[in-house]
């Protein structure tokens, strides 16, 4: 990967994040640093349980941190708030599930239009909101552009997850445990759909995934293990 | 695709849900406006059938019956009034109008009334609209039938046709009048039919008092083991009975209750034999009586709308563990929670409007139908007038009832927790 005077896709720094504590037993989350540049693929891995999925909904500022900061595109999503931060999430972030979460009694072309709409990426274009979604779906395999969600086959359902979560042109795509619902085959094939779609939009993508087939297809791997029980 | 967009789709996806709520929140705001429409076009219509009597003498239990049995035909009024009273009554005041009408007969459950000529040029069904023929004239000797503009509707008679007259309501309180009979010895013909009066008139049939007096008389032959003819030369003073007697006094032009009317009255009333009724004070007690009825109805109709308001809200409320996932994804895709606060407002609110509109529709339909039904069976005309002032008053109250209804669901959705609703299932 080459360095660019960019700033990162993520930046984490001195990440604190203490849970838990409601259940009488206290965890905490430590992440000292973590660089992501445009474009640049990372999978995370760790046991079950480590905090890998609390991590992601920290970075798309779901949750607040104990302390440190989370920059996408150099931006901290932590220093906004409210409805501004969830304009920033939905135009900077794109998130791909594990159940792809589409919406249900939407159809394929509707269900990417509304990360546009939610976001107000396009501040009501219509017509551009309309061709950027066609263009996508299509790039991706998609023709069935006005079945439902439920109609789809599960692989056509997430080829129309990976394209909302780019469709508003984010700088990182946060794919939290995507292939625990598939067979290994279509696990290996809905990564290189994922990996080759944020490839061609310029976003990075961090894939968090306990899946140890994966490993091999990611240059960069980081191992979280940094969370610790602690008194309350 | 648009925020309203998303609020129909999700309203769709929940069709069953959401069209049996919608049809809840019409039937209770039509309900609620047909109740405020018909109250007062119920009195009017009322009003309207009394006509131009000042006075209606009969021997009825009370006023109030006697305007039900001699002007709505209520039911045949039991006890008659006999020729030496009627002559006494008509020789008591010079009266502008005085119809005296006998009412115990029928054809096909339609009341028959045996009347004078007069009642076709003095008496006036609707005060100051006097009876107008659509075919054909009065009735000018015996066994001559005229019909409503409803009898003829409803049973096809045209002018010539013959017809035998029943002896009896041919109801009664429990459906049937075991007493009633035909009486085929004697044919009527069609020689009229009147023009809608928009009264309960319209579903009467009248003909001359000798003809109905005579089938009386051909029963008391009977009843004596005589068969025979009955003539207007064989009718007794005994046959010679009315059941109420309609009273007009002199006015001028446009005035509808002369100076004398009350001392009139009060001097009819001297006679304990006589009920003697003031026809609109009558109308006008009866919905007295029953303003309290009113009352509980238009509370039983606003109870309705709150129930339907409490149905959108659980329906809603029921909903949001599913539609937990769907807030969580919009929240993920940049939906402050502003927005999908207004986003589930807007799915209450719309189920209001909706509600509202199809109750609008659904209340015209139930009026034309209420009306309809009013004016075949009973008579009475019930203008169909749906109040624009009320309609929106209702469909706004509709509207801002289901969107407070909404704001206990809108807060539980404002509330979800992101990270809590995208866990996966099983």
């Amino acid at each position: 990967m080459t360095p660019t005077n960019n700033p990162p896709a993520l930046a984490i720094d001195a990440l604190r994040f203490r849970y838990g504590a409601q259940k009488g037993n206290s965890f905490e989350l430590h992440l000292d640093s973590l660089r992501l540049e445009s474009a640049e693929e990372m999978l995370l891995i760790g046991r079950s349980g480590c905090g890998k999925s609390t991590l992601l909904q920290l970075i798309a500022g779901l949750l607040d941190p104990t302390s440190g900061s989370i920059r996408i595109g150099g931006s901290d999503i932590h220093a906004v708030k409210g409805a501004t931060r969830d304009r920033l999430r939905g135009r900077t972030i794109g998130m791909v599930f594990q159940t792809f979460n589409l919406l249900q009694g939407f159809s394929a072309r509707e269900n990417v239009q509304i990360a546009l709409l939610m976001s107000d990426a396009l501040a009501g274009d219509r017509a551009e909101s309309n061709a950027r979604a066609e263009a996508l779906l299509r790039s991706l395999g998609i023709e069935q552009l006005d079945a439902l969600a439920e109609e789809l086959s599960i692989g056509q359902q997430q080829r129309v997850a990976i394209a909302r979560a780019l469709v508003c042109r984010p700088t990182l795509v946060l794919a939290d445990e995507p292939t625990a619902s598939l067979d290994p085959e279509n696990a290996l094939n809905a990564v290189r759909v994922l990996r080759d779609a944020c490839r061609e939009q310029g976003a990075a993508l961090l894939v968090v995934s306990h899946d140890p087939s994966l490993e091999a297809h990611f240059a960069r791997r980081y191992t979280l293990n940094s969370t610790k029980a602690v008194a309350t | 695709m648009n925020d309203f967009g998303i609020v129909v789709r999700s309203l769709r996806v929940r069709a069953f849900s959401t069209t049996v709520v919608i049809a809840l929140v019409a039937m209770s705001a039509g309900l609620l406006l047909a109740i405020l429409s018909l109250r007062t076009a119920g009195q009017r219509a009322f009003e309207r059938g009394t006509g131009n009597a000042h006075l209606l003498v009969s021997r009825d239990g009370s006023p109030l019956v006697s305007v039900l049995n001699s002007l709505f035909y209520a039911n045949p009024p039991k006890a008659p009034i006999d020729a030496a009273a009627v002559t006494a009554l008509r020789e008591s005041f010079p009266w502008a109008m005085f119809v005296p009408t006998a009412i115990g007969d029928s054809y096909r459950t339609f009341p028959v009334v045996a009347t004078v000529p007069e009642y076709f040029t003095k008496f006036e069904p609707v005060f100051g609209e006097p009876w107008t023929f659509a075919q054909g004239r009065a009735f000018t000797a015996d066994f001559e039938v005229v019909l409503g503009s409803s009898v003829e509707r409803d049973t096809g008679l045209r002018l010539g046709a013959k017809i035998v007259l029943t002896h009896g309501s041919g109801k009664s309180r429990e459906g049937v009048d075991e007493h009633a009979h035909e009486h085929r010895e004697y044919e009527f013909t069609v020689v009229g039919i009147l023009a809608p009066s928009g009264s309960p008139h319209d579903r009467a049939l009248f003909t001359d008092l000798d003809s109905s007096w005579m089938l009386h008389a051909h029963d008391r032959f009977e009843r004596a083991g005589t068969h025979k003819t009955v003539t207007p030369a064989d009718l007794t003073e005994a046959d010679r009975v009315v059941t109420a007697v309609m009273l007009r006094l002199p006015s001028r032009d446009g005035v509808s209750a002369p100076p004398a009317l009350m001392s009139q009255y009060d001097k009819l009333r001297r006679d304990g034999s006589l009920t003697v009724a003031l026809p609109a004070n009558e109308v006008q007690r009866l919905f007295d009586i029953i303003a309290g009825i009113d009352v509980l109805f238009l509370a039983m109709a606003m109870a309705t709308l709150a129930s339907s308001a409490v149905a959108i809200l659980l329906s809603m409320v029921n909903s949001m563990s599913e539609r937990s996932r769907q807030v969580a994804i919009l929240r993920v895709l940049g939906a402050s929670r502003a927005r999908i606060f207004w986003l589930v407002l807007t799915e209450s609110t719309l189920i209001g409007l909706v509600g509202a509109a199809i109750g609008v529709v659904v209340c015209s339909v139930v009026l034309y139908a209420a009306t309809e039904w009013m004016r075949s069976a009973h008579g009475i005309v019930i203008a169909p007038q749906l109040d624009a002032r009320s309609a929106i008053l209702v469909a706004m109250g509709t509207t801002l009832l289901a969107a407070a209804a909404g704001i206990v669901p809108s807060v539980l959705a404002y509330r979800t927790s992101v990270a809590r609703s995208l866990r996966p299932v099983g």
